[in-house]
């Protein structure tokens, strides 16, 4: 087996929130212990409700933010353990996009000159030949090349969201992850985007980390699945496999919820909301909602494993041999 | 709410300790030795055995550390030291003017809020209006003119033009209280104008900004009445921003009233401090400074604790 | 900036660079020397030779206060110079480094903010003597803090950004980031800060001045002078005023300045004027007189505008639908489609810069009379409101007041409407009915204590209290997680059996929970209805293009490629003449942009806004 171009190993990050006597801070346990790989080319879709961790696990993978345990090795090098000039090198090889396409552009900047950043910082362009990269990437996602000048603001939002994913193919990268970045969109710029985020994916060979929470697009556009739940995952498997047939009961319930045009909801709906991270359940953190729970689940958190009867399809359940029967 | 007010209490205990701290700093690591400094008049070189026996009844001989643990050991005790002109216990003269400062403040603040809170409050309601003009140009160029220009001529037209008001002086209340109200009224409204002006600008602003809130609308669709809606749902919620906006104005408030102290001859603390400084007093100066700035600390410890009282989110942290 | 926010600061920007002309000018200009005294015409009065008379040492005042203006405007803009460099500084890398540079740059400034400004100030001249180099230093310490702080928070907000995540996420050096992404976005705000700082140190120092403890005489400095004129205002109270007209003249030019200054950089703008609740206009053509449809709702030629700066802007135009009792009717549009201003206008909550101009909105009340909405005094519509129609909004976080217990606000609308006795009962009976886990709790709680899909839960409950006859919801379930979306629908579904014959508006931009909830649907699109009809047969054979191609967008089944509509929603203001989808529409032909087309009936209650439906499928 090839090895996985990025990879997270038993990732914690735990964030403290102000509060208490002499504001010590409460630990709001945002990953518990996550394991993910990406593979050259591969799309992998992350998705869970607020609170999951997803976003987190996304900037702790490219190392926009420190992991408070485990690592992160591209290629099989520990992202920790490189100086600051190599992870600067690095990053060449691995970009993000963001959700909001308002907040992630600089207002006061040309797109031209933000798009043509990567390309300054990692000396691969300069000058005419950069200006000349610029037009190519304005092109290949279906902008107006002439419009580099223009600023931001004078760019509709499906157009911005271009504009950011032509940044981050600028320099480019083998491996991006994507933070929510058609949620807010419009449903009709929304699939814009998603078909010209597949394109590219095609086209350049790119590896995908996908964030959402729209289960439908994640569908659509992914090889893989991970399905998160207050910092850990609960399912992962190949994306058709797994809305064919969930098996753990939140991917379960999440489907269910999901609305859909063509079928009314099966099921009655999840009681309850999702906890605190600040307050998880003990044992396993689905418990508290699941239709399936017994004492047993709450007295340890259940490992993820692979699921009895089914190629490459993890489920961290007590219950997986139950439900795979 | 106990853990919130301690917490507010640790902190603001903190602050006064690293006042105190600055203050001593201050005075003893500037370039320069203190005693030379306060002998020293018009340039001449003073008489080194007279600097000498300065120093040593000030302790400068002595260590750093050790005179930064007598003068906080002093400081717990209440000690501020002696004065250098006359030997008189500075805390007493202290807390001889210290209530009068007090009173002043409080009631430039009370005037301040009685006028500025409706003031801007009904300006808001009619933004755009003639009203809301009127007062918001007033209170544009309140802002502008300086205090102690305002108590200037108030005293020139009042006082010496029409000879309304005396010009100035301090008549202890339980003496004659009529007299030393008219006497307070004219400093407290000088400070006034200023801060009123910020109020009323603060509490305009801060209104029309909630009325854009959602929950307004909510109460709105609810059929609740509009007069229930502002005293309700904006009044409250307008109110906070303007603690914070007061509370940022304490210290402007405080510096001011040296200024109409001295306009209006108001034996306060702040007078105390202008006379020390003419005079280089620096145990006088260290103590009056040292107490208007833990007042300041301790204002902010009450404007926390208003805050906490107006949003619940805060109670809980 | 737009030329229209610059207008403004023409006037103050004029007169503040006059006055620092003038400061500037001062040696060249053919002044008198400002210390040079004449005792013997002390006091005088405005002569030929000096206009605005002597002073108490028979010095010139009109030269002296020109003087002085250079050296109280030299004082301040230093100092305020200092302060923002070392504070910007400070404030900078503070915000971006956090942590035990925070400590050591921000929080140790402020301590400098725990002293009374004034008091600093007296404590630095004790220390150094009295001088204008004094002044500077002083004062650069005092206003510094202010300077890290706003930078310090602009940082902190502009460094969550994405824009700076993205420069990190691209290698970019920190330096880089500082000085070429942070400081050109904080910059707004810092600018502010400078002039507001100028004008305050021209306080200060004139303050310090009048006390003698600033400039030194003979010196000329407007403080002293009115220290100077002072003393002898019994003899000449006109010394008096000149040096305070020209300290309060020019701290108001600079405050003024600073107050336009802040209003052009704030994106937001101006707010917008008088709330609407606060009174109505009622300037509306009359009604149609062609009978209402027996029908609990019924919208007909609902046209809004806005103001803009070419003439009024159409946002919504020609809108109508039905809606019988106990029907659902959803509203399906993307952004900018005028879906939320179109339920506002049933509600009469409409902001205030939006106005209706045509059409009438009929609401069976509770008697069973239809009455026009559009036309209702406001003390009648607010009778209505909260009794015969609810509504329940987007954001339970935002639409909860955090100050009140959350039964206080579910109180309300009893109370609005005249109950007095049993609220607390009701209260929670209510509570308890929309499903909230420990009703009696839930009611003394803050909102900030409850989860969001329970606030939302609270809404609408204060929402139903009265049993309103129709009930408005708009995109009540987007803010929330999708397990929670599911139990809000099924609640609304609930309450809707319970409460027999109350009919739903439900405005939402999700065809899915469309199919799932809705009865009826109407689409808008760019401020029209294009198409309405039972949700079920416009999802299965849609009439309009746009609604065909908005399903087919919609990333469900196993299309290999989602089919996308090319192009952007236009803007209210460049509206394509005739059909406003055309230019996006895969049918469109000459035609369809020659002449808006209208709605047309395409079935039972069904009905599009488009000449080719019948070639749509």
């Amino acid at each position: 087996m090839i090895a996985p171009l990025i990879r997270g190993e038993g990732l914690t990050r735990i964030f403290h929130r102000r509060g208490g006597f002499l504001g010590r801070g409460v630990p709001m346990l945002a990953l518990r212990g996550v394991d993910i790989a990406v593979n050259r080319g591969e799309a992998v879709g992350v998705v869970g409700e607020s609170g999951c961790g997803k976003s987190t696990l996304g900037r702790v993978m490219l190392r926009l933010m420190a992991p408070s345990g485990g690592r992160v090795l591209f290629e099989d090098r520990d992202l920790a353990t490189m100086g600051g000039a190599e992870l600067r090198a690095l990053r060449r090889r691995m970009q993000m996009v963001f959700q909001d396409p308002y907040g992630s552009l600089d207002p006061r900047r040309s797109v031209g000159a933000q798009i043509a950043d990567g390309m300054a910082i990692h000396g691969i362009a300069q000058g005419a030949e950069a200006a000349e990269r610029v037009a190519a990437l304005l092109r290949q996602v279906g902008l107006d090349p002439t419009h580099a000048q223009r600023l931001p603001h004078e760019f509709s939002g499906g157009q911005r969201q271009r504009i950011a994913i032509a940044r981050a193919l600028a320099t480019r990268p083998d491996f991006i992850v994507a933070d929510e970045p058609v949620s807010a969109l419009d449903v009709s710029i929304q699939a814009q985007v998603v078909n010209l985020l597949a394109d590219l994916r095609a086209e350049l060979g790119l590896a995908l980390m996908f964030i959402s929470h729209d289960l439908h697009v994640v569908r659509h556009l992914c090889d893989r699945v991970v399905v998160m739940y207050l910092g850990l995952v609960m399912e992962e498997g190949p994306a058709a496999e797994i809305f064919r047939a969930p098996a753990h009961p939140y991917t379960r319930a999440l489907l269910a919820a999901t609305p859909s045009m063509h079928h009314r909801a099966m099921t009655a709906p999840l009681a309850g909301e999702v906890p605190s991270i600040a307050r998880p359940p003990s044992g396993c953190v689905f418990r508290t909602r699941c239709p399936m729970a017994q004492p047993a689940c709450a007295e340890s958190i259940p490992v993820l494993r692979p699921l009895p009867g089914a190629d490459g399809r993890q489920i961290a359940c007590r219950r997986a041999e139950e439900i795979a029967a | 709410m106990l853990a919130f007010v301690a917490r507010r209490l640790v902190i603001s205990v903190g602050l006064v300790w690293a006042v105190a701290s600055l203050v001593f700093l201050v005075i003893h690591l500037i370039p320069g030795d203190p005693a030379e400094l306060l002998l020293s008049q018009g340039g001449i070189a003073p008489d080194p055995a007279a600097v000498e026996e300065l120093r040593e009844r000030l302790g400068l001989n002595l260590p750093l550390w050790q005179q930064y643990v007598s003068y906080l050991g002093g400081l717990l005790q209440g000690d501020f030291g002696l004065a250098l002109q006359d030997d008189h216990p500075i805390v007493d003269e202290i807390a001889l003017r210290l209530p009068r400062t007090l009173e002043l403040v409080g009631m430039a603040g009370l005037i301040s809020v009685v006028f500025g809170v409706p003031l801007g409050v009904a300006a808001a309601l009619r933004a755009g209006g003639a009203l809301d003009r009127v007062f918001s140009a007033a209170a544009g160029l309140a802002l502008s003119i300086p205090v102690f220009v305002v108590g200037t001529l108030t005293v020139l037209v009042l006082a010496q033009q029409l000879k309304l008001v005396p010009a100035g002086g301090y008549v202890p209340f339980a003496r004659d209280p009529a007299r030393h109200m008219l006497l307070l009224m004219m400093p407290a409204g000088t400070i006034a104008v200023g801060l009123g002006a910020v109020v009323f600008r603060v509490m305009r602003s801060s209104v029309l900004e909630v009325l854009e809130r959602e929950h307004v609308r909510a109460a709105q669709a609810r059929g609740v009445a509009p007069a229930t809606i502002i005293r309700r749902h904006v009044l409250r919620n307008a109110l906070t921003p303007v603690v914070t906006v007061v509370a940022l104005h304490l210290g402007s408030l405080l510096g001011g009233t040296v200024l109409v102290e001295f306009v209006f001859n108001w034996p306060g603390l702040s007078g105390y401090l202008v006379r020390s400084v003419e005079a280089r007093d620096y145990p006088e100066v260290m103590g009056i400074v040292l107490v208007i700035s833990a007042l300041f600390v301790l204002l902010n410890f009450l404007v926390d604790l208003l805050y906490a009282v107006i949003d619940p989110r805060v109670r809980h942290g | 900036m737009r030329r229209a926010k610059i207008r403004p600061l023409i006037l103050p920007g004029v007169l503040a660079l006059a006055i620092i002309a003038l400061a500037v000018a001062a040696p060249i200009l053919p002044l008198t020397d400002p210390v040079r005294q004449d005792v013997a015409s002390r006091l005088t009065g405005p002569s030929a030779l000096h206009w605005l008379g002597q002073d108490e040492y028979g010095r010139d005042v009109l030269s002296r206060i020109i003087w002085g203006a250079r050296v109280s405007l030299s004082v301040a803009f230093a100092a305020a110079a200092a302060a923002a460099v070392a504070g910007t500084l400070l404030g900078l890398l503070g915000g971006y480094f956090r942590g035990v540079v925070e400590l050591l740059t921000v929080r140790a400034s402020e301590i400098v903010l725990c002293f009374p400004p004034l008091l600093l100030a007296l404590l630095v001249v004790t220390l150094l003597g009295p001088g204008a180099a004094t002044l500077v230093l002083s004062l650069a310490i005092l206003f510094a803090p202010g300077f890290a702080r706003v930078a310090y928070a602009e940082t902190l907000s502009a460094r969550a950004l994405d824009y700076v995540t993205a420069q990190q996420a691209l290698g970019a050096p920190t330096a880089r980031i500082l000085a070429r992404t942070l400081l050109p976005n904080i910059a707004p705000p810092l600018i502010v800060q400078f002039s507001l700082t100028v004008a305050a140190a021209m306080l200060l120092e004139s303050g310090l001045s009048f006390l003698g403890l600033g400039v030194v005489p003979p010196s000329p400095s407007w403080g002293l002078m009115i220290r100077g004129a002072r003393s002898a205002m019994e003899q000449a109270p006109l010394l008096l005023f000149w040096p305070c007209l020209a300290l309060t003249g020019t701290v108001l030019v600079l405050n003024l300045f600073c107050d336009r200054l802040r209003d052009a950089l704030d994106p937001r703008g101006r707010a917008s004027g008088k709330p609407g609740f606060l009174g109505r206009v009622l300037a509306l053509p009359p009604a149609p007189q062609t009978p209402a449809t027996p029908a609990l709702l019924s919208v007909e030629g609902l046209t809004l505008q806005v103001p803009g700066p070419k003439g009024p802007v159409t946002v919504v135009r020609d809108v109508g639908f039905t809606l019988a009792p106990g029907e659902t009717l959803a509203i399906v549009g993307e952004s900018g489609s005028g879906k939320t201003l179109t339920g506002l206008a049933i509600m009469g909550l409409l902001p205030a810069a939006v106005r209706p101009v045509a059409g009438r909105i009929m609401l069976a009340g509770r008697d069973g009379t239809p009455r026009d909405l559009l036309r209702l005094p406001e003390p009648e519509l607010r009778a209505m409101r909260g009794r015969d129609m609810a509504m329940i909004f987007q954001d339970p976080s935002s639409s909860l007041n955090p100050l009140l217990r959350v039964g206080a606000q579910v109180g309300e609308s009893l109370r609005a409407h005249g109950v007095t006795d049993g609220i607390r009962d009701r209260v929670v009976t209510l509570l308890r009915q929309v499903g909230l886990p420990d009703p009696e709790r839930a009611a003394v709680a803050y909102p900030h204590e409850l989860s969001g899909g329970q606030r939302q839960r609270a809404m609408i409950a204060a929402a139903i209290a009265n049993h309103p006859r129709l009930l408005l919801a708009d995109e009540p379930t987007t803010a929330l997680d999708v397990t929670v979306q599911a139990q809000i629908l099924t609640l609304l579904a609930e309450l809707k059996r319970a409460e027999g014959g109350m009919g739903m508006v439900f405005v939402t931009h999700n065809l899915a929970v469309v199919a799932e909830i809705a009865d009826r649907v109407a689409v808008m699109y760019a401020g029209e209805v294009v198409e309405e009809g039972p949700a079920a047969e416009v999802f299965a054979a849609p009439r309009h293009p746009y609604t065909a191609a908005l399903i087919e967008s919609t990333p469900e089944g196993d299309a290999e490629r989602l089919s996308a509509i090319p192009g952007a929603v236009p803007q209210p203001w460049a509206m394509p003449s005739g059909c406003r989808f055309a230019p996006r529409c895969a049918m469109a032909e000459p035609a369809c942009t020659a002449a808006a087309p209208a709605m047309e009936e395409t079935g039972p209650r069904r009905a599009a806004r488009c000449r080719r439906w019948k070639e749509v499928a």
